[in-house]
């Protein structure tokens, strides 16, 4: 078994990873197109909060917009706002045909395995680095609204797509190992819009082959799909990925009991309604009674159910870590 | 008659957009709801007959069924596939006042935001449950709403966010259209939205899926 896998197994306390990297952006006073755009400002946000609060392991923005734009999507960027793929790149075989599997020097893809660099290199903690599930990638290079209509309509266009998309993830991903990370989030939200068979069919079987790519005892897959709301459980599964990371539609009791006590299941207060919105005292108790309700299952992380939106209030980050510190001290 | 509308009916409901398509498998090489449709009219059948004994209860059996998790988003959006190809053999008997819809709802992502799908799948809905759509596109502000609701003072507003950062200018974008139409109603919804926020922000309702702004608009008639 993965070692960073058996070491949170064993865990005599139970564990927080929220994917957070928009409160040390605004820890650090830059705006979300810094650290988006440098790997190094990037890098002082993670630190930052490595700092400030106990997690057990540190994460990357997740920005779903990396990978496209090496593929030569447009991508719109603001100060403060995440960015966001515009247009479509590619409408049929033909095109797909044409699309080149961009080198790992494209874009910003080299300020991101900086980011992961320097993390690695002076964080004592594991490095969870991100990149994107191949069929978000797909969605945002074909549209999204158009894949989830052509998977029916003409899927050979979109399983070569998802090779083109998965070639490039293994490679990003296999980078990442490189520099030492020791695991990587692939976020996979599109796929939690599809049924059980169209999510393994069209996401999963892809996935796992970035699993058999990557994986090994020294680096993890974390496959997030914060869309499921339990339908696509099984799919998740069979990626064979380490760990799974569900959002806040799901039933975290229902997922433990789904999936198998060797994967961990991360999981997943509210970063909107909670973690955003909620008062502190919310947050104490939201994140208590999961904790409570998930005390029997040894393979459960504490987690938020999404990367962590900017503008939390940072006392609703403590509130967060307050509830885990008071639950493991009784 | 019935037999026809039956088949559009279920063409729609199970996402059969014409003849040529091959989705779904059990209904390969039949007629779609784009031959169907030009089939019933040349018929005789009328056109509100169409709207309200075909499309209309078809899409309301998605609806339902997506609600309840029996199918996801492609098989919604293979219907609202479906159900546009038949609109476009209609569109004629609603601009000369032959069809009647329920009334006209103006539908965008709001500034900042270019995220469409939800926004894309709720327009259809809404079409298919009998309701005039006019859409507006993404990163839209007051600006284009107020516009709108200048052509169509009665028509019925929704939002849509898909990020925490943009959902913050719902408010404002509100509070402006109303300035200039004060009775001005406004439904909104996306993935990090709740009812909470709908109310806090002053929004009349909160879509959590296409079903409940269908439902909600069908209230205001």
């Amino acid at each position: 078994m993965n070692t960073w896998i058996q070491t949170i197994i064993d865990s005599p306390t139970r564990v927080a990873i929220p994917i957070m990297t928009h409160p040390g952006i605004e820890a650090i006073g830059k705006r979300i197109i810094d650290a988006v755009t440098n790997g190094e400002t990037h890098f002082q946000a993670i630190k930052a909060l490595a700092e400030k609060y106990t997690v057990t392991a540190c994460t990357t923005i997740m920005d779903l917009t990396v990978e496209a734009e090496a593929f030569g999507a447009t991508v719109n960027m603001s100060d403060h706002e995440i960015p966001n793929v515009t247009g479509r790149l590619v409408h049929d075989m033909k095109s797909i045909e044409k699309l080149q599997v961009p080198s790992l020097s494209m874009a910003r893809i080299p300020e991101y395995v900086k980011a992961t660099k320097l993390a690695v290199e002076h964080l004592n903690k594991p490095i969870l680095s991100g990149c994107i599930g191949p069929y978000s990638l797909a969605g945002r290079l074909y549209d999204m609204s158009e894949i989830m209509v052509a998977i029916y309509i003409d899927p050979d266009t979109i399983n070569a797509l998802l090779a083109k998309c998965t070639d490039l993830i293994i490679d990003y991903c296999k980078k990442l190992k490189e520099v030492g990370a020791t695991g990587v989030v692939i976020a996979e939200p599109a796929a939690g819009l599809l049924s059980n068979e169209d999510c393994s069919e069209y996401s999963s079987k892809y996935v796992k082959r970035i699993v058999e790519a990557v994986q090994d005892d020294t680096f993890t897959v974390i496959l997030h799909n914060c869309g499921n709301k339990g339908q696509c459980t099984q799919a998740m599964i069979e990626t064979g990925a380490g760990a799974l990371h569900f959002g806040n539609a799901a039933d975290m009791v229902n997922v433990l009991e789904t999936c198998p006590e060797n994967v961990v299941v991360m999981g997943n207060i509210d970063p909107v309604g909670i973690l955003k919105q909620a008062s502190a005292e919310t947050v104490y108790r939201t994140t208590t009674e999961l904790l409570e309700k998930t005390a029997q299952y040894k393979n459960f992380v504490l987690s938020s159910g999404c990367d962590m939106p900017p503008m939390v209030p940072a006392e609703n980050i403590l509130a967060f870590f307050q509830a885990l510190d008071d639950f493991n001290k009784r | 008659m019935e037999s026809i509308l039956n088949k559009l009916g279920e063409c729609v409901e199970f996402g059969k957009i014409n003849q040529a398509s091959p989705y779904p498998p059990a209904m390969k090489e039949q007629a779609g709801a784009d031959e169907l449709t030009k089939e019933a009219l040349n018929t005789g059948i009328e056109p509100q007959n169409i709207l309200n004994d075909a499309l209309i209860p078809a899409m309301d059996r998605v609806g339902n069924k997506f609600t309840e998790g029996k199918i996801f988003v492609p098989q919604m959006l293979l219907s609202a596939k479906a159900m546009n190809e038949a609109m476009k053999h209609l569109k004629p008997y609603f601009q000369n006042g032959e069809i009647k819809r329920k009334g006209t709802f103006i539908i965008g992502t709001v500034t900042g935001d270019l995220h469409d799908i939800g926004k894309n799948l709720t327009g259809m809905m809404v079409e298919g449950a009998g309701w005039e759509v006019i859409d507006l596109g993404v990163d839209v502000g007051a600006d284009k709403y107020i516009s709108a609701l200048d052509q169509y003072p009665n028509a019925i507003c929704g939002m849509s966010a898909l990020l925490t950062t943009t959902m913050s200018n719902m408010e404002s974008i509100i509070a402006s259209i109303r300035e200039k139409h004060p009775g001005a109603k406004v439904i909104v919804g996306g993935a990090p939205l709740n009812a909470k926020f709908a109310e806090k922000i002053g929004a009349n309702a909160y879509g959590a899926v296409p079903q409940d702004d269908i439902n909600w608009l069908n209230s205001n008639i």
